[in-house]
């Protein structure tokens, strides 16, 4: 079974994303900041993380810097999923996939349980 | 208008921007809790569905309406590029389409001939069809008429350049109640309507961002059948023979 690490600050919505995740055969750790997102995957490496760049006192940025800065999580797939339009990034998208290996931006609002399903699913190595 | 009221507009601005900016989480969850319904059969297939596609035009109407502040907070325009007002149009169309039969209106789509590429911005003229197209579905809807209730999304061409607009049996529609309804925006409740109930801010949110892109929305007629469309240029580029 992989393991999703899910960085969402909204609880009801990460509700939802988990159960989602669950229904399709994925065990998830869900945190709603930073820090605790790197105390999770301390615990446990995530097979894929999937993150929201809002958060309260980090932002997602600066757990994605911080989660790239250690060899055992250099290549853990990352995905993106944001309320923040394209225009609105912090980083241009450029930059953000190659420096901080996000290997995708999904835009929340237009992503559907099914979209973010397949993303997990297709980013996580094969067992 | 002094000094201080131009410092509140700015403020009711922001405070606007922060409301839609924040209407997108509930949107969201409502959408997806919908979904979650759906997927693991805890929810009527037909009531998830529902709550799934309005949520999802609320989430396009708060979506364009960031877009149209944006570009008039900016005071800025959409860069136009070469785009194929069909593909836009049908694409549109899709969106639109399980929208419109939550309501009981038939959507077609009237694109006849070729019509090549037009200078636009393809997130701009799609934000701005989809949000005339939500608000002109709820009129028709409540239009008293008239089965079957339609919508007609077409294009053709005509010597001042490319129409492409939403038409439908919305008989009070003038070019002066429209123009009337433009100067009433943020002042009256109901803006314009003889069209619609409610505020018709899809309507005024399409023609600012259409007015990014140097066109605006204007009442036109197509079969018999009134409307608002907006006069796209074609783009010199390569034609077929």
């Amino acid at each position: 079974m992989s393991h999703v690490l899910l960085l969402e600050p909204n609880t009801l919505l990460a509700k939802v994303y988990t159960q989602a995740l669950e229904h399709a055969g994925h065990s998830v750790a869900h945190v709603a900041a930073a820090q605790e997102a790197v105390n999770s995957a301390d615990k446990r490496a995530p097979d894929v993380v999937i993150v929201e760049l809002q958060l309260p006192h980090h932002s997602g940025l600066e757990f994605l810097h911080e989660f790239r800065s250690y060899a055992e999580w250099l290549n853990t797939p990352v995905v993106v999923n944001t309320s923040l339009l394209a225009a609105q990034l912090p980083l241009a998208i450029e930059p953000l996939m190659r420096d901080l290996g996000v290997r995708e931006i999904l835009y929340k609002p237009r992503t559907s349980l099914q979209d973010l399903v397949r993303v997990a699913r297709e980013y996580v190595a094969p067992a | 208008m002094d000094a201080s009221d131009a410092t509140d507009g700015v403020k009711a601005d922001s405070l606007l921007l922060s409301v839609a900016e924040h209407l997108k989480v509930p949107l969201t969850t409502i959408a997806r809790q919908a979904e979650l319904g759906q997927l693991t059969g805890q929810v009527e297939l037909t009531d998830a569905a529902a709550i799934r596609t309005q949520a999802a035009a609320a989430l396009t109407l708060v979506d364009s309406y960031l877009l149209g502040l944006e570009l008039m907070r900016s005071q800025t325009s959409l860069q136009l590029e070469p785009v194929s007002v069909s593909s836009v149009l049908m694409d549109t169309a899709h969106e639109l389409d399980r929208f419109a039969r939550q309501y009981q209106v038939e959507l077609e789509v009237a694109v006849g001939g070729r019509f090549g590429p037009v200078m636009s911005n393809p997130r701009g003229l799609r934000a701005a069809l989809l949000s005339l197209g939500f608000a002109l579905v709820e009129a028709q809807a409540t239009q008293e008429q008239k089965v079957p209730r339609r919508v007609v999304m077409a294009i053709h061409r005509t010597p001042s350049g490319i129409v492409t607009g939403m038409y439908g049996q919305y008989e009070e529609l003038s070019a002066d109640r429209w123009k009337a309804a433009l100067g009433l925006v943020g002042k009256a409740k109901q803006p314009i309507k003889s069209l619609v109930a409610g505020s018709g801010a899809g309507l005024f949110v399409a023609d600012t961002i259409l007015r990014s892109m140097d066109t605006r929305l204007r009442v036109g007629r197509y079969l018999h059948q009134s409307g608002l469309a907006a006069t796209l240029q074609p783009s010199r580029q390569l034609s077929f023979v």
